[in-house]
């Protein structure tokens, strides 16, 4: 593959890209703000000691909604193109997507079980509830991947065939399962877990964004530390070896990865699909393979992209809105089957 | 749009002979909960509507207010666009976190029970009185509801000592796959039971009912709700799709009768006697039916 631009190039318009979706995510929403009031609440929020005179609407609308879900979008972008560069660094596949190893599956399963296992135990304290169904989906996550890892080994050595055969079954029975509990739920449980699968910014707050915070900049300080190892698996397993990586250590390390970002993604946002194959395969069309590049700049992508499209699920159905998993499998289901059809010519 | 109407509203109410009393009370309301909804309208208050959730469909005039989209699924930056002062809805209500978010704004959320029960009713009638500011019209409408819910289970109590109860199922269908049949803990069991019916099912929830269950249970009336089809048209649907129905009592001798499916949902309405009354006519076809209300 062939780079079309250079990286040099490439930040620079990822950056003004991200710093754009950033400001619109800020500054546009279904109350409308003229600008001069969002600049200042935001530079109010900054910690600037502006006079405060009619701005208490403006920096409630930033400071408590806004701020928090464009937040919220960056770091579930970031951490999911993250994961997506390190499913198809593994798999040497480009057409790899987290949810190959059982991630998504072993989360959606987590959810269903705290959704209407909640409902069935009576219902929990209003407070506890949704941090039940983040832990619920980010454990169940880990657990089917933890699983899937399992299942892949044999005398030492991870087989990755054997991994990506393990996780399709795995995700089968996990949805199994999930359609067991959906026939279990009743009505309001069913939307609850159908709105759940569909995924969503909305409501976000400070309380439950820090984990996801966190581990989102661990991903992103620890994957491109690996980036050269990532370039030698390119090559081949064995190939790898004898340049010197630890194959075994970097695939638990991928799959640890993996595991912890989509989870911790999955539990804050619910199922958002499609950004971690489509970005990762977009910019590998841009500038070329090269993880040291790689990686940076599908942080970059995926952040920007996930914004813009919160940006429109939130405004087209106003007041109401649209779950975010719609816009972005709208967008990225004919974008990969023209990756798929383009290969073939 | 809605600025120089509520400018005007405002202006409106300072011109009333009632604005002493009126100035304090919450003038833009966001309803979420179907039959909440409803009472809003039904106690006058319809005017002070600025959206509704997808579940209120009735009067069909609500469904042309801007809709803030499933009542567990809100949005907070979305109604606080409709700048409502009042965010009424059922103890369904959600996620919590937008909840925070619009109280925090300064929008009063008012979570109601939804249970299906007098005393409830009364207490959410009370509280939706009081925001209109026209308690004594609450404590009226109240009082008339319960007496008219009162002379059904008469009508039913006197029906059930001369006749035995027929044995009912209701079907909820999606027109194209097997109906789902309501289980006693249901709404529709309850309607059921307090138009004078005996419902078949011992399961909870609404399931999907095989053809050799439903012919088991040989019901004499099958109520049916349809979303999408109405009258005769769906009776028919609903014998094509499941010609096992025609063998059963029900369909032998053409007790098919269609309800709003509207009626399952959201707790007690205001249209829940009639629609009780309608039921208790069909499964007591002898008797004299009981005369709808007077408002």
């Amino acid at each position: 593959m062939k780079a079309v631009i250079s990286p040099r190039s490439l930040f620079i318009a990822l950056g003004l890209l991200l710093a754009l979706a950033l400001w619109l995510s800020l500054a546009l929403g279904p109350v409308g703000l003229p600008l001069g009031d969002t600049l200042r609440a935001a530079l109010r929020l900054a910690g600037l000691p502006l006079a405060a005179d009619g701005l208490q609407q403006a920096e409630l609308i930033l400071g408590q909604i806004r701020m928090p879900r464009t937040l919220l979008g960056l770091a579930v972008g970031a951490v999911l193109a993250l994961c997506g560069v390190a499913m198809q660094g593994l798999f040497r596949n480009p057409l790899a997507d987290p949810g190959l190893i059982g991630v998504s599956g072993g989360a959606a399963l987590g959810a269903a079980v705290a959704i209407v296992g909640g409902a069935a135990l009576g219902g929990l304290p209003e407070l506890f509830a949704p941090y039940l169904l983040s832990l619920c989906a980010f454990l169940g996550g880990l657990v089917v991947t933890a699983l899937v890892y399992r299942l892949g080994r044999r005398n030492g050595q991870t087989s990755v065939t054997t991994m990506l055969l393990a996780g399709i079954a795995l995700n089968a029975l996990a949805f199994a399962c999930i359609g067991l509990f959906t026939y279990l739920a009743d009505d309001a449980t069913l939307r609850t877990l159908t709105f759940w699968n569909l995924g969503s910014l909305n409501g976000a707050s400070y309380a439950r964004l820090w984990p996801l915070l966190l581990v989102t900049l661990g991903v992103a300080l620890w994957l491109p530390r690996r980036a050269q190892a990532l370039n030698a698996l390119l090559l081949g397993e064995s190939e790898a070896r004898h340049l010197g990586v630890a194959v075994e250590r970097l695939k638990r390390e991928l799959v640890f990865c993996t595991a912890l970002g989509v989870g911790a993604a999955v539990a804050a946002a619910g199922m958002i699909g499609f950004i971690g194959l489509v970005v990762p395969h977009l910019v590998r069309l841009l500038v070329g393979p090269d993880h040291r590049v790689l990686l940076p700049a599908s942080a970059l992508a995926g952040a920007s992209l996930l914004l813009l499209a919160d940006l429109f699920a939130r405004l087209i159905l106003s007041p109401a809105e649209l779950p975010i998993g719609i816009v972005t499998a709208l967008i990225g289901a004919p974008f990969f089957l023209y990756l798929l059809l383009r290969g073939r010519t | 749009m809605t600025r120089p109407l509520a400018a005007f509203a405002l202006f409106a109410s300072l011109l009333s002979p009632l604005a002493a009393s009126a100035d304090n009370l919450p003038q833009r309301w966001v309803s979420a909960g179907g039959s909440l909804s409803e009472w809003v309208v039904e106690l006058g208050g319809e005017g002070k509507l600025v959206g509704v959730d997808t579940t209120s469909q009735h009067p069909a005039s609500l469904q042309k207010l801007p809709s803030i989209g499933y009542q567990r699924q809100l949005a907070a930056e979305g109604i606080l666009a409709l700048r409502p002062e009042v965010l009424l809805g059922t103890e369904e209500m959600g996620p919590p976190p937008v909840l925070a978010q619009l109280a925090a704004a300064g929008v009063k959320v008012e979570a109601l029970p939804a249970d299906a029960d007098l005393q409830v009713l009364h207490g959410n009638l009370k509280r939706i009185g009081v925001l209109l500011g026209d308690e004594a019209r609450a404590e009226s409408v109240f009082a008339a509801y319960q007496a008219r819910l009162k002379e059904q289970a008469d009508w039913v109590a006197r029906a059930q000592a001369e006749t035995r109860a027929p044995t009912v199922l209701l079907l909820l269908g999606h027109a194209g796959s097997s109906p789902m049949a309501g289980g006693k803990d249901t709404a529709a069991a309850w309607l059921i039971e307090r138009a004078g019916g005996r419902n078949l099912t011992t399961h909870d929830g609404y399931k999907a009912l095989s053809t050799e269950a439903l012919l088991a249970l040989d019901p004499e009336v099958v109520i049916f709700a349809d979303r999408r089809l109405g009258g005769d048209e769906a009776r028919q649907a609903l014998l094509k799709q499941n010609p096992a129905l025609a063998s059963t009592r029900a369909g032998k001798e053409g007790r098919l009768v269609a309800i709003d499916p509207t009626l399952l949902v959201g707790g007690l309405g205001p249209r829940i006697p009639a629609g009780l009354a309608e039921l208790s006519a069909a499964f007591y076809p002898g008797r004299t039916p009981l005369e709808p209300a007077t408002p």
